[in-house]
């Protein structure tokens, strides 16, 4: 799902638990939208405030476990896969995530903040989770986001000559370039069904 | 391995004695084929003697991009995939995946069908925990509760195998359910397909077999003096750091958290299942070792009431036969034996989803390494990163 | 008789005893572990029991290429394995075997052995230093410390039987268990029970701990340390030089458990039987308190796990070395008194 201003005032709060929670935290680091879909919540800060907000997360709404941190492209130039729904339309980005969890209850929240394209960057998270170290760099390789403040910001699994961003939509998949993967081309169709489907059984 | 020649080493250091005794620091590459590091993980260690100085963790030789293969892959493909994650626990790492997909489509599972994940996992669960209970104490020298642990875990496969097929990677979870009922490919001529026969009984005498080999790890390991010398206060993890590095399951737990997914949220029917969460609460290796002996336990009693109380019905929920999951997003997370294992999916409505994020434990448990292994003997590194009971297919994905 | 023929006979006799004992050592280790562990354990070679698989191993181990590698000292590293065994083997010249069945019936027997015994260490050193890889310096660097706090209690052990028995001869250590008289008048067919492992069987426990930190078994294995150092000292050698540590290892076990046999458990021994039958019994009475001790060593390794290098040492300087030199202490105001 991509960000729209209507986020925030979808659904009234009362009824969804997450919706609140999702609510209670948003005003708390000052997020500019939320939303609570399938239970999970995602809070939406900017990119200059990132920092800041989880780290007031973490002090003041008890999500002190650090889950992980990864990123989205959202790209219109889709190498491999399927494009997103209306990809036209799509805003280029990355969509830089952060969960925190809380080990009292099952509370937890996504942290999103958009960078954009030509310039990607964010602050590093090191400072205040020291186990954002791994995560970071994994990122740093898979998308090319520079972590700005990171102690050590070489590759992780990566060859260090290794160029390229692999997780990066526009990155092909360089296996599906030599041999079309046959689960998605040339499935037989079953009897009794007028489509590819045999995926499921 | 050499960078500096070992005897060039010493006749430095013996030309050194006259002025003054000089020790340089040698680096010591630990890996990646080294016995104690479970597979191709690779520490680089700058040791002073028999203390190691810093540690520099090189991960990555079995990364296989499953991220980024998941994205070419329709959701049922992938679950073929994400079982071969933790490849020691193959069966729990299907749930959290499917159950994202189900949330996904507003699908739930058959009662039935949750409480066969539920028995499988918790039977991952086990056999994960012997193969920890075997490997611990060989990496601190004893040989002989590897093979009385192995025994019962070969048990557990048997009983895995013959509900899925599978001893490692079962494949067995489908979105809304567990293996459909009808298969063979053809509609008119159906098989039914459910537990074997006799498969409850046989997983009863088999918890009693676990709880057994667990009396008698405690005989063997718990109470050794040697062992308890090795591993009481050893690599302690504190609350704090334990939760900033992102530890989960049992490390977490024994570094006196007392939290479980299995009671916080309930993707599977563990709500009516009457089971406990050991804890440690010094948060050393012995404490790690404790955690996950009692665990066994609590997963044998779980299986032990879930087999009483597993009703009958169907194994699948409808489903259209060409899955195409609405867009959304959904992060699901279990608790796996390794700990927080989840995915983050993010469908944009297609067949394949756009985006799927791994969250697997033993990454983050491993994350922790460089802070814990800082000043500590090379016998304790060989202790501590044992008690932290990682896969390297579940670090590198 | 010819001196050199005497010498020839005495040299294969020793090895004719050593190498085979060292074999069914072997043989133990396979099948007494596999009985704890609930499996068969060696089952097919030979036909029965597999019984030939130390010897097949052996085999195997001569079709290994035998490798040196770039790094290493040749000549050092070639040496070493030899070195061990002969420290190993070299104990066996002054154990008696029955009152005329001693190779060399030394005067000062202990002393000579607890020097040859430490040979052994040294080739292990020389092995480690001269692999040129970092995980064999570190086993021997670790044998050394190793070396130093165990010889000790080792040999202040000894020493208790040494003042007990009133001499340093093997010989006559036995001979003085045999002779032993419980407060002046008990039958001497009650030393069957032996009478030094009542006496000094504090000296009997520190000797055995040392032996084991000697042999480098666990839970004293540190210089080996399968899975810290991968295999220590022993990581470059292949083939037949490995085989010679590996036989070293068990001819080692087979001679201190010899040793501690003779020292403590009344040695070749027996009640009833005059010298010229214990010539010829005294032998097969030896080797069983051999392969018992052996079997207790091997049950230790298969029960412990290891130490930790500091632990080792604080268990020898603060706990081994200090009740050692009480029980000379009181061994010695117990003989002056009584």
């Amino acid at each position: 799902m991509t960000d729209s201003p209507s986020e925030a005032d979808r659904e009234d709060t009362a009824a969804d638990p997450h919706a609140a929670f999702a609510e209670r935290v948003a005003s708390l680091v000052g997020a500019d939208a939320w939303a609570a879909e399938h239970e999970t919540v995602r809070v939406v800060v900017r990119r200059e405030s990132w920092v800041d907000a989880l780290r007031t997360a973490r002090d003041e709404a008890g999500l002190e476990f650090f889950s992980w941190l990864s990123a989205l492209d959202w790209s219109r130039d889709v190498a491999v896969g399927e494009p997103a729904a209306d990809a036209e339309a799509l805003e280029e980005r990355f969509e830089v995530i952060a969960r925190l969890s809380s080990v009292a209850d099952a509370s937890a929240a996504h942290f999103v903040a958009t960078v954009p394209k030509d310039d990607p960057w964010i602050d590093s998270l090191v400072p205040v989770f020291a186990g954002a170290g791994w995560h970071e760099r994994e990122a740093a390789e898979m998308f090319g986001i520079d972590f700005r403040g990171h102690p050590n910001l070489t590759k992780l699994y990566l060859p260090d000559s290794f160029e390229g961003h692999p997780l990066r939509k526009s990155y092909p998949l360089l296996s599906r370039e030599v041999k079309p993967w046959p689960g998605m081309v040339d499935v037989e169709d079953m009897p009794s069904t007028d489509n590819v489907e045999a995926d499921q059984a | 391995m050499t960078q500096l020649d070992p005897r060039v080493a010493m006749h430095l250091s013996d030309a050194a004695v006259s002025v003054e005794l000089e020790t340089p620091d040698m680096t010591l590459n630990i890996g990646p084929q080294h016995p104690s590091t479970h597979g191709v993980l690779r520490l680089v260690a700058r040791v002073d003697g028999e203390r190691v100085e810093a540690v520099e963790p090189v991960i990555g030789y079995m990364h296989r991009g499953y991220e980024k293969l998941a994205e070419v892959r329709t959701y049922a493909q992938t679950i073929a995939l994400v079982n071969r994650i933790d490849w020691v626990s193959g069966f729990a790492n299907e749930i959290p995946f499917v159950i994202a997909v189900e949330k996904l489509m507003d699908v739930e599972a058959p009662e039935r069908a949750q409480y066969i994940r539920m028995i499988l996992t918790e039977m991952a669960r086990i056999s994960s925990h012997l193969i920890f209970m075997s490997s611990y104490p060989l990496e601190l020298g004893a040989a002989t509760p590897l093979m009385h642990a192995f025994r019962e875990r070969e048990r557990i496969l048997e009983l895995i195998e013959g509900v899925t097929g599978g001893r490692f990677h079962p494949n067995f979870n489908r979105v809304g359910g567990v293996k459909p009922a009808a298969g063979g490919g053809s509609a008119t001529k159906k098989l039914i397909q459910d537990l074997p026969a006799g498969f409850l009984q046989q997983a009863r005498d088999a918890m009693d077999k676990v709880l057994t080999v667990c009396d008698d790890l405690d005989d063997l390991v718990t109470g050794n003096e040697v062992f308890q010398a090795r591993t009481i206060g050893v690599g302690v993890v504190p609350r704090d750091k334990a939760l900033e590095y992102g530890l989960s399951g049992p490390n977490l737990r024994a570094s006196g958290v007392g939290f479980d997914l299995r009671k916080a949220e309930h993707i599977l029917p563990y709500d009516g299942i009457d089971f406990e969460i050991p804890t440690g609460e010094n948060g050393d290796c012995f404490d790690r070792y404790i955690v996950r002996l009692a665990e066994i336990r609590q997963a044998a009693r779980i299986i032990q009431q879930a087999v009483d109380r597993i009703p009958s019905g169907p194994l699948q929920a409808k489903v259209p036969r060409v899955l195409k999951v609405p867009p959304g997003q959904a992060y699901v997370r279990a608790e796996n034996p390794k700990g927080e294992m989840g995915y983050y999916i993010v469908s944009e409505g297609g067949r394949v989803p756009y985006r799927v994020k791994i969250r697997s434990a033993s990454f983050s448990n491993l994350s922790i390494l460089p802070w814990i292994l800082e000043n500590q003997l090379i016998p304790d590194l060989v202790a501590i990163m044992g008690s932290l009971d990682f896969v390297l297919g579940d670090v590198d994905r | 008789m010819n001196f050199w023929l005497l010498l020839v006979i005495k040299v294969v006799v020793i090895l004719g005893v050593v190498l085979p004992a060292a074999l069914v050592v072997i043989y133990i280790e396979l099948k007494v572990p596999a009985r704890m562990q609930s499996r068969i354990g060696p089952y097919f070679a030979g036909g029965k029991y597999g019984w030939a698989q130390p010897l097949a191993d052996g085999l195997k181990f001569l079709q290994k290429e035998d490798l040196v590698p770039d790094a290493a000292d040749s000549s050092v590293y070639k040496l070493a394995p030899y070195v061990v065994l002969m420290g190993t083997v070299g104990t066996f010249v002054i154990i008696p075997f029955g009152p005329d069945l001693v190779a060399r019936d030394l005067d000062l027997g202990i002393f000579y052995l607890l020097a040859i015994s430490s040979l052994s260490t040294l080739g292990v050193l020389m092995a480690g230093w001269s692999s040129g890889n970092k995980y064999s310096l570190i086993g021997g660097l670790r044998a050394a410390a190793q070396l130093i706090a165990y010889e000790l209690p080792l040999v202040l052990a000894v020493v208790g039987v040494a003042i007990q028995a009133q001499t340093l001869s093997l010989n006559g250590i036995v001979d003085a268990q045999a002779s032993w008289e419980w407060f002046g008048s008990s039958p001497e067919w009650l030393n069957i029970v032996p009478p030094y492992l009542i006496l000094q069987i504090v000296g009997f426990v520190i000797f055995a701990t040392a032996s084991l930190a000697e042999l480098s078994r666990i839970p004293f294995d540190m210089p080996i340390a399968e899975s810290e150092l991968t295999m220590g000292y022993l990581t470059e050698y292949s083939g037949l030089r490995f085989t010679m540590f590996f036989l070293g290892e068990y001819a080692g076990m087979v001679s201190l458990a010899a040793v501690a046999s003779t020292l403590f458990l009344g040695g070749y021994w027996l009640p009833w039987v005059g010298d010229d039958v214990l010539n010829v019994l005294g032998p097969g009475v030896l080797l069983t308190k051999v392969l018992l001790l052996s079997f207790i060593f091997i049950w230790l390794r298969w029960t412990f796990p290891r130490l930790r290098e500091d632990q080792l040492q604080t268990m020898a300087w603060k706990w081994l070395i200090p009740a050692s030199l009480a029980n000379i202490l009181a061994t010695g105001l117990l003989k002056v008194v009584f």
